[in-house]
């Protein structure tokens, strides 16, 4: 604004630095807000509206005709095995895959919190996997799980811990777990490089009076870094925890939901409807209970634990 | 309660040595105050001490143990930071309490302790308070009221009143004056404020470029300053410094100052020819009906004694007078040094030139 207000008086003044059309100067937010919101409706708020308006639509798959019906795909969804058996799926791959990758994440962050020579670096080669394309990380994944020739299975394999006769991704007490450390490899480092904010910016101060007040190194994590960081890690769980949620392309590459349903997310069931069955009423009444289910967790953990943005 | 000995500490950052084979001996109870420019090495040499910084060489100990390489838990000390290092997410309370929650004190035994020192402090109506919603002297009371509570064997103290406005200052320079008084606890005290030295220490330790320059009580030091740089950066108005000549006239020895001539006092270890500084303080430079002449440039009442600020002879010097007289810029006056006040260094070592004993 200060900015707009000189190139005014510069303009009156004769010498233009700046020749800006008036609206492109306004101190008043709308035509500044106009594009973003403009976006905002186009591509986020107007698809919600239309998947809502979308579920109140009974289709018959035979005559693709659309009728409406408010209440015949809730009462569906309701009365869906799939779709409770993906919420339990879903919650389970977002809290296992958010508890690992926050303390995994923590703890590396403590590690790389150093200026001494060559941590910089550390850090970071620490992001790599971040760059990685998901669906080239889960075809990646998929080849080392891979029962006949995958390095991983072969590890595990020679150390006893798994029969060849049931590989790693078609089994259906392994497959999930199997794709969370695919999530825990590429997400971590996000982990990472928030708490390593959180970290370097905390004060000194505070943690040289608590060792003179005779904390040892791990009490004075416990008592202060914790506590300190508690917003960095509400934020962090708050936005892993809404990522991994909307997991898709890593089950979609290597399970693809199976075996049976065992990796089956709600995203993943949502595409199944929409795309194998072709019944995008449902499948929108299926998106739309996902973005419910989302709300409902991320405001009472807001509530919870008391996160102010 | 405790000593603390220092004996040729040495510490260096890399390849900066920052301090040089530093000896220093706290007495049991005194309350020594460490002085000296920003970056001559103070709050190094206090934090070796508290084990936050580790030692290059030498030794520490702090009563009859050998503290050196002890993590700073196991050194039964207090420290009070400028910028408080008050734990923001705490109360007050807990705040003077962690110590004591951290080695498991009954509870009963922990409120009598807090509120024991918030009652010392006058902090009682803020125990349940967060460090935020408090003012700055709240907060450095309760930075003092943690590291009291613990009864301690040393109190280190680095430049906990610079971040205070100049009245509260004065008022906590007291108080913790009092505190020391009242629980005669071994303290060093790091300051850059000579005043602040000046009336809390027992024992002044001037430093500079991380070597001890002078060591001594306040007024031993203002009155016997080792050399230029104590004399120099005690004192305010700082003391006269005149560049000159010692030369024999008429069988007494006087200084000679471009055209002036400088009353010495008698038995100086000096000879004629001798190059030096003559120093006097202002409050030792009198105007009088006798003496050397001078022109006032400024003159500044501060209340009880009016700074004259003249030239006398192509130098700027400070005189002091007690006296209300309507002196104005420009009048010419006679100035006489007091005889045993003159401070003789010399030119070259910058030391102290001594009296014949
Ligand atoms: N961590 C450090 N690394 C390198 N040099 C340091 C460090 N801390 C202090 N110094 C240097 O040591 C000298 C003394 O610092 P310090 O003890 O803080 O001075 P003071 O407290 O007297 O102002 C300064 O020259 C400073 O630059
Ligand atoms: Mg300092």
């Amino acid at each position: 604004m200060a900015e707009a207000q000189i190139n005014h008086q510069d303009g009156r003044g004769g010498r233009k630095l700046l020749a800006l059309p008036q609206w492109l100067t306004s101190e008043h937010p709308l035509p500044w807000l106009f594009p973003a919101t403009a976006m905002l409706i186009i591509f986020g708020i107007y698809p919600v509206l239309y998947s809502l308006w979308l579920s109140f639509f009974k289709r018959n798959p035979a005559t693709r005709v659309e009728k409406f019906d408010p209440s015949w795909n809730w009462s569906k969804l309701i009365a869906d095995d799939r779709v409770w058996d993906a919420v339990v799926v879903t919650l389970t791959y977002t809290s296992v895959a958010l508890i690992i990758q926050l303390v995994l994440g923590m703890l590396i962050a403590l590690l790389l919190d150093s200026d001494r020579r060559g941590f910089g670096v550390l850090r970071a080669l620490m992001t790599l996997p971040l760059v990685v394309p998901p669906a080239v990380t889960g075809m990646m994944f998929l080849l080392m799980y891979d029962g006949s020739f995958g390095v991983i299975s072969h590890v595990l394999y020679d150390l006893g811990i798994l029969s060849p006769n049931a590989p790693l991704l078609a089994n259906g007490s392994t497959a999930l777990l199997s794709v969370i450390i695919v999530d825990v490899w590429q997400w971590t480092p996000f982990m990472v490089l928030i708490m390593l904010a959180g970290l370097r910016a905390l004060p000194k101060d505070p943690f040289e009076a608590a060792a003179i007040d005779g904390a040892t190194d791990v009490q004075a994590f416990f008592r202060l870094t914790l506590p300190m960081m508690s917003k960095i890690i509400a934020l962090a769980v708050l936005i892993r925890g809404i990522d991994l949620f909307r997991i898709y392309d890593y089950v979609k590459v290597m399970t693809d939901s199976g075996p049976g349903t065992a990796t089956e997310t709600l995203t993943a069931y949502t595409g199944t409807v929409y795309f194998k069955s072709a019944d995008f009423p449902y499948a929108s009444t299926v998106a739309i209970f996902t973005l419910l289910t989302v709300l409902v967790v991320a405001n009472v953990f807001i509530k919870i634990f008391r996160v102010r943005f | 309660m405790a000593s603390v000995n220092v004996e040729k500490l040495v510490k260096k950052y890399g390849d900066l040595e920052v301090l040089h084979s530093i000896d220093l001996d706290v007495e049991d109870g005194q309350f020594v105050v460490l002085l000296g420019p920003s970056g001559c090495g103070k709050s190094t040499l206090l934090r070796t001490i508290a084990g936050l910084e580790s030692s290059t060489s030498g030794d520490i100990s702090i009563g009859e143990r050998n503290v050196n390489g002890m993590h700073p838990k196991d050194r039964n000390i207090a420290m009070v930071f400028q910028n408080y290092a008050l734990y923001a997410h705490m109360k007050v309370r807990d705040n003077m309490a962690f110590s004591m929650h951290l080695n498991k004190t009954p509870a009963a035994r922990i409120e009598e302790r807090v509120n024991w020192a918030a009652s010392i402090l006058s902090l009682e109506p803020y125990l349940d308070r967060y460090p935020k919603e408090l003012s700055g002297g709240q907060r450095q009371r309760v930075a003092m009221g943690r590291a009291i509570v613990r009864n301690p064997d040393v109190f280190l103290f680095d430049e906990p009143l610079s971040n205070l406005d100049a009245k509260l200052r004065v008022q906590m320079r007291t108080e913790i004056k009092e505190l020391h008084k009242r629980l005669k606890t071994t303290t060093v005290y790091v300051t850059h404020d000579q005043i602040e030295a000046m009336t809390m220490a027992d024992v002044v330790v001037i430093m500079r470029d991380g070597h001890i320059e002078q060591m001594g009580s306040p007024m031993e030091i203002y009155d016997n300053p080792a050399n230029l740089f104590v004399a120099e950066f005690i004192g305010s108005p700082g003391m006269n410094l005149l560049a000159g000549k010692i030369v024999e006239d008429s069988g007494k020895m006087i200084c000679r100052v471009g055209e002036l001539d400088l009353p010495l006092p008698e038995q100086m270890n000096i000879s004629a020819g001798q190059d030096v500084l003559y120093g006097i303080r202002p409050e030792h430079l009198i105007p009088s009906e006798t003496g050397v002449k001078a022109t006032i440039n400024v003159v500044e009442p501060t209340g009880p004694e009016t700074h004259l600020f003249c030239h006398m002879s192509g130098h700027d010097v400070c005189a002091v007078s007690r006296e209300r007289m309507n002196w104005k810029a420009d009048e010419v006056i006679l100035v006489e040094p007091t005889l045993e006040y003159v401070h003789l260094f010399d030119a070259q070592t910058k030391e102290a030139i001594k009296r014949k004993t």
